[in-house]
Protein backbone atom coordinates (compact mmCIF):
# COMPACT_ATOMS: atom_id res chain seq x y z
CA UNK A 1 0.00 0.00 0.00
CA UNK A 2 1.84 2.78 -1.54
CA UNK A 3 1.35 6.36 -0.14
CA UNK A 4 2.75 9.45 -1.65
CA UNK A 5 6.24 9.74 -1.73
CA UNK A 6 6.58 13.36 -1.65
CA UNK A 7 8.46 13.19 1.89
CA UNK A 8 10.45 10.59 0.30
CA UNK A 9 14.16 11.30 0.55
CA UNK A 10 15.93 11.99 -2.32
CA UNK A 11 19.43 10.78 -2.45
CA UNK A 12 21.47 7.09 -2.82
CA UNK A 13 23.94 4.98 -2.22
CA UNK A 14 25.78 5.17 -5.48
CA UNK A 15 29.12 2.88 -3.73
CA UNK A 16 30.33 0.59 -1.66
CA UNK A 17 34.22 0.32 -0.84
CA UNK A 18 35.61 -2.02 1.86
CA UNK A 19 38.81 -3.79 3.17
CA UNK A 20 38.68 -7.32 4.49
CA UNK A 21 37.85 -7.70 7.36
CA UNK A 22 40.53 -9.34 9.69
CA UNK A 23 41.74 -9.90 13.73
CA UNK A 24 44.74 -8.03 13.00
CA UNK A 25 44.50 -5.69 9.75
CA UNK A 26 48.85 -5.09 9.99
CA UNK A 27 48.20 -1.61 9.09
CA UNK A 28 47.17 2.13 10.18
CA UNK A 29 43.71 3.32 10.96
CA UNK A 30 44.41 5.90 8.13
CA UNK A 31 45.70 3.59 5.74
CA UNK A 32 42.72 0.96 5.91
CA UNK A 33 40.05 4.22 5.65
CA UNK A 34 41.78 5.44 2.33
CA UNK A 35 41.76 2.16 1.12
CA UNK A 36 37.66 1.53 1.62
CA UNK A 37 37.40 5.03 0.35
CA UNK A 38 39.11 4.63 -3.21
CA UNK A 39 37.28 0.81 -3.39
CA UNK A 40 33.82 3.26 -2.71
CA UNK A 41 34.53 5.51 -5.30
CA UNK A 42 35.81 2.73 -8.08
CA UNK A 43 32.32 1.11 -7.57
CA UNK A 44 30.82 4.12 -7.68
CA UNK A 45 32.53 5.39 -10.87
CA UNK A 46 33.74 8.35 -9.65
CA UNK A 47 37.10 9.72 -8.28
CA UNK A 48 38.49 11.25 -5.67
CA UNK A 49 38.45 15.25 -6.78
CA UNK A 50 34.02 13.97 -7.04
CA UNK A 51 34.37 14.30 -3.37
CA UNK A 52 32.74 17.35 -1.58
CA UNK A 53 31.38 16.07 1.36
CA UNK A 54 32.41 13.55 4.47
CA UNK A 55 30.64 11.86 7.23
CA UNK A 56 31.59 9.97 10.24
CA UNK A 57 31.32 8.59 13.41
CA UNK A 58 32.31 10.85 16.70
CA UNK A 59 34.50 7.64 17.70
CA UNK A 60 36.10 7.05 14.70
CA UNK A 61 40.05 7.94 14.94
CA UNK A 62 40.58 9.36 11.42
CA UNK A 63 39.31 12.85 11.12
CA UNK A 64 38.25 14.95 8.07
CA UNK A 65 40.86 17.07 8.05
CA UNK A 66 43.34 13.76 7.50
CA UNK A 67 41.06 12.48 5.10
CA UNK A 68 41.34 15.59 2.97
CA UNK A 69 45.11 15.67 2.99
CA UNK A 70 45.61 12.28 2.47
CA UNK A 71 43.79 11.72 -0.27
CA UNK A 72 44.64 15.37 -1.82
CA UNK A 73 40.68 15.96 -1.84
CA UNK A 74 40.74 19.35 -3.42
CA UNK A 75 37.54 20.98 -2.08
CA UNK A 76 35.53 19.72 0.78
CA UNK A 77 32.23 21.86 1.06
CA UNK A 78 30.56 20.08 3.85
CA UNK A 79 31.95 17.06 6.82
CA UNK A 80 30.26 16.06 9.87
CA UNK A 81 30.50 13.90 12.67
CA UNK A 82 27.12 12.16 14.56
CA UNK A 83 27.70 11.46 17.74
CA UNK A 84 29.07 7.76 19.38
CA UNK A 85 29.65 4.59 16.70
CA UNK A 86 27.34 2.73 15.35
CA UNK A 87 24.24 4.14 16.98
CA UNK A 88 24.30 6.37 14.24
CA UNK A 89 24.82 4.31 11.13
CA UNK A 90 21.60 5.38 9.80
CA UNK A 91 22.02 9.01 11.50
CA UNK A 92 25.31 9.01 9.42
CA UNK A 93 23.37 8.55 6.23
CA UNK A 94 20.60 10.94 7.18
CA UNK A 95 23.19 13.63 7.77
CA UNK A 96 24.90 13.14 4.22
CA UNK A 97 21.59 13.23 2.66
CA UNK A 98 20.55 15.72 4.74
CA UNK A 99 23.62 18.29 3.44
CA UNK A 100 23.14 16.54 -0.10
CA UNK A 101 19.58 18.12 0.12
CA UNK A 102 20.56 21.47 1.15
CA UNK A 103 23.19 21.79 -1.66
CA UNK A 104 25.97 21.78 0.63
CA UNK A 105 27.81 19.42 -0.90
CA UNK A 106 27.12 16.76 -4.66
CA UNK A 107 29.03 13.81 -3.02
CA UNK A 108 29.14 12.55 0.09
CA UNK A 109 31.38 9.72 1.46
CA UNK A 110 30.58 7.59 5.06
CA UNK A 111 33.51 5.93 6.41
CA UNK A 112 34.25 4.41 9.12
CA UNK A 113 37.95 2.54 9.73
CA UNK A 114 38.72 1.11 12.88
CA UNK A 115 41.48 -1.91 14.28
CA UNK A 116 38.80 -2.84 16.78
CA UNK A 117 40.30 -6.18 17.46
CA UNK A 118 44.01 -5.74 17.21
CA UNK A 119 43.66 -2.15 19.14
CA UNK A 120 41.60 -0.91 22.05
CA UNK A 121 38.68 -3.82 22.54
CA UNK A 122 35.18 -2.29 22.98
CA UNK A 123 34.56 -5.07 24.98
CA UNK A 124 37.05 -4.76 27.21
CA UNK A 125 36.98 -3.03 30.91
CA UNK A 126 40.45 -1.33 30.11
CA UNK A 127 38.90 1.27 28.06
CA UNK A 128 37.04 2.79 30.71
CA UNK A 129 38.84 1.68 33.79
CA UNK A 130 42.22 2.66 35.36
CA UNK A 131 44.46 0.72 37.47
CA UNK A 132 45.10 3.06 40.40
CA UNK A 133 47.09 1.55 43.45
CA UNK A 134 46.02 -1.99 42.70
CA UNK A 135 42.85 -1.35 42.44
CA UNK A 136 39.95 0.13 39.69
CA UNK A 137 38.64 3.56 39.43
CA UNK A 138 36.54 4.81 36.41
CA UNK A 139 36.45 8.61 35.80
CA UNK A 140 33.62 8.13 33.23
CA UNK A 141 30.85 10.82 33.50
CA UNK A 142 28.21 9.02 31.24
CA UNK A 143 27.51 5.17 30.49
CA UNK A 144 28.93 2.66 29.35
CA UNK A 145 31.39 2.13 32.86
CA UNK A 146 30.51 5.51 34.36
CA UNK A 147 30.54 6.07 38.02
CA UNK A 148 26.88 5.49 38.72
CA UNK A 149 27.00 2.10 36.88
CA UNK A 150 30.40 1.33 37.06
CA UNK A 151 31.10 0.19 40.30
CA UNK A 152 28.38 -3.04 40.52
CA UNK A 153 30.71 -3.91 37.82
CA UNK A 154 28.56 -2.82 34.82
CA UNK A 155 30.96 -1.40 32.31
CA UNK A 156 30.41 -2.92 29.09
CA UNK A 157 27.66 -2.63 26.25
CA UNK A 158 27.54 -6.86 26.04
CA UNK A 159 26.41 -6.41 29.64
CA UNK A 160 24.09 -3.84 29.12
CA UNK A 161 22.45 -5.82 26.31
CA UNK A 162 22.22 -9.07 28.68
CA UNK A 163 20.07 -6.75 31.00
CA UNK A 164 17.91 -6.16 27.59
CA UNK A 165 17.28 -9.96 27.07
CA UNK A 166 16.35 -10.37 30.73
CA UNK A 167 13.85 -7.45 30.71
CA UNK A 168 12.60 -8.65 27.59
CA UNK A 169 12.23 -12.27 29.25
CA UNK A 170 10.78 -11.05 32.50
CA UNK A 171 8.08 -8.88 30.62
CA UNK A 172 7.13 -11.49 28.38
CA UNK A 173 7.20 -14.17 31.21
CA UNK A 174 10.21 -16.31 28.56
CA UNK A 175 11.98 -18.64 30.70
CA UNK A 176 15.58 -19.78 30.39
CA UNK A 177 14.93 -22.63 28.08
CA UNK A 178 12.97 -20.48 25.63
CA UNK A 179 15.65 -17.68 25.34
CA UNK A 180 17.83 -20.21 24.29
CA UNK A 181 15.88 -21.23 21.82
CA UNK A 182 14.88 -17.99 20.51
CA UNK A 183 18.21 -16.13 20.82
CA UNK A 184 20.00 -19.61 19.18
CA UNK A 185 17.81 -19.77 16.82
CA UNK A 186 18.94 -16.29 15.43
CA UNK A 187 22.67 -17.20 16.30
CA UNK A 188 22.63 -19.98 14.22
CA UNK A 189 20.85 -19.03 11.61
CA UNK A 190 22.97 -15.92 10.97
CA UNK A 191 25.91 -18.23 11.03
CA UNK A 192 24.60 -20.30 8.25
CA UNK A 193 24.22 -16.93 6.18
CA UNK A 194 28.14 -16.13 7.16
CA UNK A 195 28.90 -19.58 5.91
CA UNK A 196 27.52 -18.49 2.73
CA UNK A 197 29.23 -14.93 2.63
CA UNK A 198 32.98 -14.84 1.74
CA UNK A 199 33.43 -11.82 3.11
CA UNK A 200 32.08 -13.27 7.00
CA UNK A 201 35.10 -13.50 9.27
CA UNK A 202 33.24 -17.15 10.29
CA UNK A 203 32.70 -17.77 6.97
CA UNK A 204 34.34 -21.36 7.16
CA UNK A 205 32.97 -22.20 10.96
CA UNK A 206 29.47 -23.74 11.34
CA UNK A 207 27.32 -23.67 14.34
CA UNK A 208 24.64 -26.24 15.05
CA UNK A 209 21.67 -25.69 18.27
CA UNK A 210 23.92 -28.22 19.88
CA UNK A 211 27.06 -25.69 20.00
CA UNK A 212 25.19 -22.45 20.38
CA UNK A 213 23.87 -24.36 23.98
CA UNK A 214 27.06 -26.03 24.98
CA UNK A 215 28.55 -22.09 24.17
CA UNK A 216 30.23 -20.72 27.09
CA UNK A 217 27.69 -18.14 28.90
CA UNK A 218 29.20 -14.63 29.43
CA UNK A 219 26.92 -12.31 31.16
CA UNK A 220 23.10 -14.02 32.02
CA UNK A 221 21.34 -14.82 29.37
CA UNK A 222 23.66 -14.50 26.86
CA UNK A 223 26.14 -16.66 25.77
CA UNK A 224 29.68 -16.27 23.16
CA UNK A 225 27.60 -16.63 20.48
CA UNK A 226 25.34 -14.43 20.79
CA UNK A 227 27.96 -11.63 20.90
CA UNK A 228 29.16 -9.66 18.00
CA UNK A 229 33.11 -10.12 16.74
CA UNK A 230 35.34 -7.36 17.39
CA UNK A 231 37.07 -6.58 13.82
CA UNK A 232 39.57 -4.68 12.23
CA UNK A 233 39.12 -3.17 9.05
CA UNK A 234 37.64 -0.45 7.24
CA UNK A 235 34.40 0.61 5.04
CA UNK A 236 33.12 3.57 3.01
CA UNK A 237 29.73 4.68 1.26
CA UNK A 238 28.98 6.95 -1.62
CA UNK A 239 25.74 9.28 -1.28
CA UNK A 240 24.75 11.16 -4.04
CA UNK A 241 21.98 12.91 -5.22
CA UNK A 242 19.06 10.45 -6.86
CA UNK A 243 19.53 12.43 -9.98
CA UNK A 244 23.28 12.26 -10.34
CA UNK A 245 22.92 8.59 -9.55
CA UNK A 246 20.64 7.57 -12.50
CA UNK A 247 23.01 10.02 -14.78
CA UNK A 248 26.02 7.93 -13.35
CA UNK A 249 24.49 5.11 -14.39
CA UNK A 250 25.97 3.28 -10.68
CA UNK A 251 24.51 0.57 -9.51
CA UNK A 252 22.49 2.63 -7.23
CA UNK A 253 20.01 2.02 -4.02
CA UNK A 254 17.93 4.87 -2.95
CA UNK A 255 17.85 6.09 0.66
CA UNK A 256 13.71 6.59 1.11
CA UNK A 257 13.77 7.71 4.21
CA UNK A 258 16.11 7.80 7.53
CA UNK A 259 16.59 9.44 10.55
CA UNK A 260 17.56 9.61 14.12
CA UNK A 261 15.20 9.07 17.10
CA UNK A 262 16.48 9.26 20.75
CA UNK A 263 15.26 10.35 24.11
CA UNK A 264 15.62 10.54 27.95
CA UNK A 265 17.63 7.60 29.33
CA UNK A 266 18.03 5.76 26.02
CA UNK A 267 21.45 7.25 24.83
CA UNK A 268 24.60 6.90 25.54
CA UNK A 269 23.57 3.44 26.44
CA UNK A 270 19.89 2.26 27.21
CA UNK A 271 19.62 2.28 30.77
CA UNK A 272 17.50 4.78 32.15
CA UNK A 273 14.49 5.05 30.13
CA UNK A 274 11.40 3.77 31.30
CA UNK A 275 11.28 0.37 29.24
CA UNK A 276 13.75 -2.29 28.49
CA UNK A 277 11.85 -4.63 27.03
CA UNK A 278 11.50 -2.09 24.14
CA UNK A 279 14.25 0.08 22.98
CA UNK A 280 12.02 2.55 20.82
CA UNK A 281 8.56 3.76 20.92
CA UNK A 282 6.36 2.62 18.20
CA UNK A 283 6.05 6.36 16.66
CA UNK A 284 10.10 5.56 15.63
CA UNK A 285 8.86 2.87 12.86
CA UNK A 286 5.56 4.69 12.40
CA UNK A 287 7.35 8.05 11.09
CA UNK A 288 9.95 6.39 9.49
CA UNK A 289 7.57 4.18 7.34
CA UNK A 290 5.34 6.99 6.44
CA UNK A 291 7.73 9.29 4.75
CA UNK A 292 9.53 6.52 2.64
CA UNK A 293 5.20 6.19 1.71
CA UNK A 294 5.18 2.79 2.88
CA UNK A 295 3.82 0.64 5.64
CA UNK A 296 5.50 -2.30 8.12
CA UNK A 297 4.37 -4.85 5.60
CA UNK A 298 6.02 -3.23 2.70
CA UNK A 299 9.41 -4.08 4.08
CA UNK A 300 10.86 -7.25 2.43
CA UNK A 301 14.45 -7.54 4.67
CA UNK A 302 15.73 -6.29 7.92
CA UNK A 303 19.07 -5.71 8.80
CA UNK A 304 19.06 -5.03 12.58
CA UNK A 305 22.47 -3.40 13.99
CA UNK A 306 22.85 -6.90 15.94
CA UNK A 307 25.89 -6.32 18.50
CA UNK A 308 24.26 -9.10 20.24
CA UNK A 309 21.84 -11.34 18.96
CA UNK A 310 19.05 -9.82 21.44
CA UNK A 311 18.73 -6.60 19.10
CA UNK A 312 17.42 -8.56 16.55
CA UNK A 313 13.62 -9.48 18.07
CA UNK A 314 13.65 -6.27 19.89
CA UNK A 315 14.07 -4.07 16.66
CA UNK A 316 11.79 -6.50 14.64
CA UNK A 317 8.67 -5.94 17.28
CA UNK A 318 9.57 -2.20 17.74
CA UNK A 319 9.51 -1.55 14.41
CA UNK A 320 5.86 -3.38 13.84
CA UNK A 321 7.62 -5.88 11.50
CA UNK A 322 6.53 -8.77 13.67
CA UNK A 323 3.59 -8.60 16.70
CA UNK A 324 4.75 -7.57 20.82
CA UNK A 325 6.02 -10.70 22.21
CA UNK A 326 6.15 -12.77 18.96
CA UNK A 327 9.40 -12.90 18.97
CA UNK A 328 10.14 -16.49 19.99
CA UNK A 329 7.75 -18.10 17.35
CA UNK A 330 8.67 -16.23 14.72
CA UNK A 331 12.64 -17.18 15.21
CA UNK A 332 11.68 -20.33 15.92
CA UNK A 333 9.92 -21.38 13.39
CA UNK A 334 12.43 -19.60 10.78
CA UNK A 335 11.04 -16.19 9.82
CA UNK A 336 14.06 -14.70 9.33
CA UNK A 337 16.10 -17.75 7.53
CA UNK A 338 16.28 -18.71 3.83
CA UNK A 339 12.66 -18.64 2.23
CA UNK A 340 11.35 -17.51 5.64
CA UNK A 341 8.78 -14.24 5.58
CA UNK A 342 11.17 -11.75 6.73
CA UNK A 343 14.81 -12.56 6.12
CA UNK A 344 16.89 -10.87 8.45
CA UNK A 345 21.04 -10.27 8.25
CA UNK A 346 21.39 -12.47 4.84
CA UNK A 347 25.37 -10.85 5.66
CA UNK A 348 25.57 -13.02 9.36
CA UNK A 349 25.27 -10.29 10.93
CA UNK A 350 27.49 -8.42 13.33
CA UNK A 351 27.64 -11.39 14.69
CA UNK A 352 29.20 -13.74 12.29
CA UNK A 353 30.39 -11.38 9.58
CA UNK A 354 32.40 -8.81 11.89
CA UNK A 355 31.69 -5.97 13.88
CA UNK A 356 31.50 -3.24 11.47
CA UNK A 357 29.73 -0.26 13.64
CA UNK A 358 26.85 -0.83 11.06
CA UNK A 359 28.21 -0.06 7.75
CA UNK A 360 28.49 -3.51 7.19
CA UNK A 361 24.34 -3.84 8.00
CA UNK A 362 23.64 -1.06 5.74
CA UNK A 363 26.19 -2.44 2.64
CA UNK A 364 24.09 -5.90 3.40
CA UNK A 365 21.03 -3.93 2.52
CA UNK A 366 22.27 -2.17 -0.68
CA UNK A 367 23.85 -5.44 -1.83
CA UNK A 368 20.69 -7.02 -1.96
CA UNK A 369 18.44 -4.46 -3.60
CA UNK A 370 21.34 -4.66 -5.96
CA UNK A 371 20.82 -8.05 -6.51
CA UNK A 372 24.60 -8.92 -5.41
CA UNK A 373 24.43 -10.61 -2.12
CA UNK A 374 25.86 -13.89 -1.45
CA UNK A 375 22.35 -14.86 -0.06
CA UNK A 376 20.55 -13.21 -2.47
CA UNK A 377 16.53 -13.01 -1.85
CA UNK A 378 13.81 -11.17 -3.91
CA UNK A 379 13.27 -7.46 -2.39
CA UNK A 380 12.31 -4.33 -3.15
CA UNK A 381 12.56 -2.69 0.48
CA UNK A 382 15.08 -3.32 3.18
CA UNK A 383 14.52 -1.64 6.78
CA UNK A 384 17.89 -1.13 8.57
CA UNK A 385 18.17 0.09 12.39
CA UNK A 386 19.94 0.47 15.61
CA UNK A 387 17.27 -0.48 17.70
CA UNK A 388 15.73 3.16 16.26
CA UNK A 389 18.14 5.87 17.38
CA UNK A 390 18.75 5.74 13.66
CA UNK A 391 17.25 3.86 10.99
CA UNK A 392 16.70 4.20 7.32
CA UNK A 393 14.33 2.42 4.57
CA UNK A 394 16.29 1.27 1.27
CA UNK A 395 14.62 0.58 -1.71
CA UNK A 396 15.94 -0.93 -4.90
CA UNK A 397 16.08 1.78 -7.67
CA UNK B 1 37.32 -8.89 45.65
CA UNK B 2 38.02 -5.30 43.67
CA UNK B 3 35.46 -2.85 43.54
CA UNK B 4 35.50 -0.08 41.52
CA UNK B 5 35.88 3.62 42.50
CA UNK B 6 34.63 6.48 40.82
CA UNK B 7 37.76 8.41 40.89
CA UNK B 8 38.40 10.77 44.08
CA UNK B 9 36.82 14.26 42.90
CA UNK B 10 34.03 12.90 42.22
CA UNK B 11 33.26 11.18 46.12
CA UNK B 12 32.91 14.81 46.85
CA UNK B 13 29.70 15.06 45.20
CA UNK B 14 26.85 14.83 47.73
CA UNK B 15 25.24 11.91 46.20
CA UNK B 16 28.43 10.29 47.24
CA UNK B 17 28.51 12.46 50.62
CA UNK B 18 25.34 11.32 51.53
CA UNK B 19 26.07 7.71 50.21
CA UNK B 20 29.63 7.30 52.64
CA UNK B 21 27.01 9.07 55.37
CA UNK B 22 24.59 5.80 55.11
CA UNK B 23 21.86 6.75 52.87
CA UNK B 24 20.97 6.97 49.78
CA UNK B 25 19.71 10.35 48.12
CA UNK B 26 18.66 11.25 45.23
CA UNK B 27 18.33 14.45 42.85
CA UNK B 28 15.32 15.87 43.01
CA UNK B 29 13.26 18.93 42.09
CA UNK B 30 12.44 21.23 44.74
CA UNK B 31 9.53 22.76 42.55
CA UNK B 32 8.28 19.98 40.60
CA UNK B 33 8.89 17.42 43.66
CA UNK B 34 10.07 14.80 41.33
CA UNK B 35 13.85 12.92 41.52
CA UNK B 36 15.73 12.12 38.35
CA UNK B 37 18.75 10.09 37.94
CA UNK B 38 21.81 10.46 37.19
CA UNK B 39 22.03 13.69 39.28
CA UNK B 40 21.56 17.14 37.14
CA UNK B 41 21.88 20.76 37.76
CA UNK B 42 18.22 21.15 35.97
CA UNK B 43 14.71 19.03 36.52
CA UNK B 44 14.24 17.29 33.44
CA UNK B 45 10.25 17.41 34.06
CA UNK B 46 9.71 21.16 34.59
CA UNK B 47 13.44 22.82 33.70
CA UNK B 48 13.57 24.03 37.43
CA UNK B 49 17.07 24.83 38.26
CA UNK B 50 16.05 24.55 42.35
CA UNK B 51 17.09 21.03 42.51
CA UNK B 52 18.39 19.68 45.83
CA UNK B 53 18.90 16.06 47.75
CA UNK B 54 16.05 14.22 49.41
CA UNK B 55 16.83 10.82 50.87
CA UNK B 56 14.99 7.96 48.87
CA UNK B 57 12.83 5.55 50.48
CA UNK B 58 14.68 2.36 49.82
CA UNK B 59 11.90 0.75 48.31
CA UNK B 60 11.91 -0.22 44.41
CA UNK B 61 11.26 -3.14 41.55
CA UNK B 62 13.57 -5.42 39.93
CA UNK B 63 13.57 -4.22 36.28
CA UNK B 64 16.17 -6.38 35.11
CA UNK B 65 19.49 -8.07 36.47
CA UNK B 66 22.53 -10.47 34.54
CA UNK B 67 24.97 -12.61 36.12
CA UNK B 68 28.35 -11.68 35.07
CA UNK B 69 30.44 -14.83 34.52
CA UNK B 70 33.17 -13.37 32.04
CA UNK B 71 35.51 -10.77 33.82
CA UNK B 72 36.32 -7.99 30.90
CA UNK B 73 39.01 -6.89 33.41
CA UNK B 74 42.04 -8.97 34.73
CA UNK B 75 41.50 -7.80 37.71
CA UNK B 76 37.82 -8.89 38.03
CA UNK B 77 38.86 -12.16 37.85
CA UNK B 78 38.39 -13.21 41.52
CA UNK B 79 34.86 -11.47 41.16
CA UNK B 80 32.79 -12.97 39.06
CA UNK B 81 30.31 -14.28 39.12
CA UNK B 82 28.87 -11.21 40.42
CA UNK B 83 25.06 -9.96 39.82
CA UNK B 84 24.05 -6.83 38.38
CA UNK B 85 20.65 -5.28 38.32
CA UNK B 86 18.61 -2.18 36.59
CA UNK B 87 15.92 -1.53 39.34
CA UNK B 88 13.11 1.12 39.61
CA UNK B 89 12.55 3.28 42.93
CA UNK B 90 9.51 4.00 44.37
CA UNK B 91 10.45 7.77 43.23
CA UNK B 92 9.99 6.72 39.69
CA UNK B 93 14.28 6.40 38.62
CA UNK B 94 15.83 4.22 37.61
CA UNK B 95 19.20 2.87 38.16
CA UNK B 96 22.15 0.37 37.83
CA UNK B 97 22.78 -1.52 41.28
CA UNK B 98 23.49 -5.17 42.13
CA UNK B 99 23.55 -7.46 44.84
CA UNK B 100 26.35 -7.27 47.79
CA UNK B 101 29.71 -9.28 47.02
CA UNK B 102 29.08 -12.91 48.39
CA UNK B 103 25.48 -12.17 48.25
CA UNK B 104 22.82 -14.95 46.92
CA UNK B 105 19.27 -14.25 46.07
CA UNK B 106 16.82 -16.01 43.91
CA UNK B 107 15.75 -12.95 41.43
CA UNK B 108 13.02 -12.07 39.35
CA UNK B 109 11.72 -9.45 37.18
CA UNK B 110 8.93 -7.27 39.25
CA UNK B 111 10.03 -8.53 42.83
CA UNK B 112 10.05 -6.12 45.44
CA UNK B 113 13.23 -4.45 46.50
CA UNK B 114 14.87 -2.85 49.18
CA UNK B 115 18.30 -1.00 49.60
CA UNK B 116 21.26 -1.49 51.92
CA UNK B 117 23.83 0.77 51.55
CA UNK B 118 27.05 -0.88 52.16
CA UNK B 119 30.56 1.25 53.29
CA UNK B 120 33.21 0.24 51.48
CA UNK B 121 35.75 2.42 52.99
CA UNK B 122 35.40 5.90 54.95
CA UNK B 123 34.85 7.67 51.65
CA UNK B 124 32.86 5.51 49.73
CA UNK B 125 29.77 3.66 49.98
CA UNK B 126 27.03 2.10 47.72
CA UNK B 127 23.60 1.09 47.61
CA UNK B 128 22.74 -2.25 46.71
CA UNK B 129 19.09 -3.63 46.81
CA UNK B 130 17.90 -7.03 48.13
CA UNK B 131 14.80 -8.66 47.77
CA UNK B 132 12.20 -7.78 50.24
CA UNK B 133 10.46 -10.13 52.69
CA UNK B 134 7.94 -12.49 51.28
CA UNK B 135 4.88 -10.36 52.89
CA UNK B 136 6.10 -7.05 50.29
CA UNK B 137 6.06 -9.12 47.64
CA UNK B 138 3.48 -8.28 44.52
CA UNK B 139 1.02 -11.30 43.78
CA UNK B 140 2.48 -13.46 41.20
CA UNK B 141 -0.11 -16.26 41.20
Amino acid sequence: MKRPMGERMKTSIVGLGQTEFSKNSGRSELKLATEAILAALEDAGLEVDDIDGLVRYTWDHTSEATIVNALGIKALKYYGETEFGGVNCCGAVAQASAAIEAGLASCVVFYRALNARSGVRFGRGERVLEEVDGGLVTRQPEPPGDIYSAPFGLLVPGQHHALYAQAYAGHYGLDTEAMTEMLGAIAVTQRGYANGNPRALLHDRTLSMEEYRAGRVISTPLRIYDYCLETDGAMAMVIVSRERARSLGAKAVDVLAAGQHIFPGSVPMYLYAADTHSLAPEAVGRELFGKAGLSASDIDLAMIYDATSMMVPIALEDFGLIGRGEAHDFFTSGGHGPGGTLPVNTHGGLLSEGYFHGLNTIAEGVRQLRGESHNQVSAETALVTLRGASSMVLGRA
Amino acid sequence: MTVIRPSEDYLDQPFWTHLAAGTLHLSSCDDCGKAHHPPSPICPHCRSFNTGWKPASGRATLKSFTEVRHPVHTLLEPSVPYVVTLVELEEGVRMVSGLPPGHEAELRVGMALECTVIRHDPRFALPYFLPAPEAEQPDTA
